[in-house]
């Protein structure tokens, strides 16, 4: 019979733990990524990371948390409290059907829940901000826009590939993670057991 | 005389304001936010600039000063200056509109981007300059405690109050690995491909070993019977300064003479 999950199993006293871990490593991984001047934000490493081990309702609260952590600092982040959390909720469910045991498949999963955070987004980068939200891809949108694209296509473009990018990365980063880490703390997340070394 | 250990750990402060309950600011955030939207909607000039907008600069300013911690206030307000400062050019140069207010070789700046960017921009630097206000001059421990007193959950309040600490704790230890790397030779300047090599020798043993951390800060939670469901006892007690009434009153004042003053406007 297939094991029946439970949000409460989900919130073990690990994951409870990995929660202000997850937040940490998200802001500290887009602080790192503006100190070597790289042209990616890496700032959901932690959410994709504690949904992959903790599954979706962990990387829902990771996510949550990050934006109203950073948006005391930058408010801008408060109106895309929701766009992490689906990130965190969409990657938890794809690891808990399975999908990040093997690469390939973690690979499309990835790409999925990329797309499914820019069309998340899209709609309030152009209702409230009018494409620009002051991040850095804003000015890439900005000169497609004055190009004479229109905003919807401009800012649709610009996100699908970046944020596809950044989260194929981060995915990448998650899993050098994940092999470091030994089974006998992997086996403390209620997903662990997925991705520990069977032999 | 020496202190023992329950008053040491205890917050002292002695501004009167600084010293305000956290939930009190909390309140006068809220209702600071609440002005900013109303003042907001008074539109001047023949392009309907918010310019009142502007007045909370001097406000905040003014409550940075009686806090008495003026300067790491200011300190924590030069990352918004630049997000203010991007959001305001991007929007200014980018939207386009009907009536072009300025030129500057190929950059047109229009009406309507000009609205858009000033309205934005100085919404996001007044808004996120309360936040700054609020969490420059609380303890990130003196919150946990107010959001467990007002009935948050005390796992909840743990998670977050741990999270602020975490990230200061991780962004130190990142320096540190950082320079270690440097050390044994990781190159953390050059082309791209350089620098994005230098990112995982940096950023993973940063991630295990928070993760070991969080493995033996398990056993020490577990150990002291955080899992238990029971009337916890706390160390810290929050001490009132005084002026909680006062402010609020004040607030409240504000709030009506300023909806008062809208509705008036409006007629």
């Amino acid at each position: 019979m297939a094991k029946k999950y439970s949000i409460k199993e989900d919130f073990s006293m690990m994951a409870i733990l990995m929660i202000p871990v997850g937040v940490a490593v998200n802001v500290v991984g887009g602080q790192l990524a503006s100190l070597l001047h790289l042209p990616m934000y890496l700032d959901t490493i932690g959410t994709i990371f504690t949904a992959i081990i903790a599954g979706p309702w962990v990387g829902a609260v990771t996510g949550m948390l990050t934006n109203i952590v950073t948006g005391i600092l930058n408010p801008v982040n408060f109106w895309f409290i929701y766009v992490n959390v689906i990130a965190g909720l969409v990657t938890g469910f794809l690891a808990r059907a399975g999908w990040f045991a093997v690469w390939w498949k973690g690979l499309i999963a990835t790409i999925i829940m990329a797309l499914v955070s820019t069309v998340a987004s899209a709609p309030a980068v152009v209702y409230v901000f009018g494409g620009v939200t002051g991040s850095g891809t804003s000015l890439l949108t900005a000169v497609l826009m004055a190009s004479g694209q229109s905003i919807w296509a401009s800012v649709l473009s610009v996100e699908i590939i970046w944020t596809t990018l950044d989260r194929i990365i981060s995915w990448l980063v998650s899993l050098g993670v994940m092999a470091c880490i030994p089974d006998r703390t992997l086996v403390k997340f209620s997903l662990g057991e997925l991705y520990t070394k069977k032999h | 005389m020496d202190k023992s250990y329950l008053e040491l750990v205890q917050v002292q402060k002695k501004n009167k304001i600084e010293g305000l309950y956290p939930t009190t600011k909390l309140w006068i955030l809220l209702f600071f936010v609440i002005w900013i939207f109303i003042l907001s909607t008074i539109k001047f000039t023949s392009i309907q600039l918010p310019l009142l907008n502007l007045v909370w600069i001097p406000v905040l300013l003014f409550m940075f000063y009686i806090s008495g911690d003026f300067v790491k206030c200011i300190k924590a307000c030069r990352v918004i200056l630049t997000i203010a400062a991007i959001i305001f050019l991007a929007q200014a140069f980018i939207i386009p509109g009907d009536r072009e207010v300025f030129r500057l070789a190929f950059l047109k700046v229009s009406d309507s981007g000009l609205k858009k960017g000033f309205e934005l921009s100085t919404m996001v630097l007044s808004i996120a300059g309360a936040f700054v206000w609020v969490f420059q001059t609380t303890d990130n421990k003196e919150i946990g405690q107010a959001l467990e007193e007002s009935g948050v959950n005390y796992t909840v309040s743990y998670i977050f109050v741990s999270t602020l600490n975490m990230i200061n704790v991780l962004s130190k230890n990142s320096q540190t690995i950082m320079n270690a790397q440097r050390a044994r030779g990781v190159e953390t300047q050059g082309n791209m491909i350089v620098r994005a090599k230098a990112f995982v020798p940096s950023f993973i043993p940063l991630v295990l070993s928070a993760i070991t951390g969080a493995e033996e800060r398990v056993l020490t939670l577990e150990s002291r019977g955080f899992a238990v469901k029971c009337q916890k006892t706390r160390v810290l007690k929050l001490q009132k300064s005084g002026l909680e009434k006062p402010a609020m009153i004040v607030c409240v004042i504000i709030t009506v003479l300023l909806i008062a003053g809208r509705v008036v406007l409006w007629m």
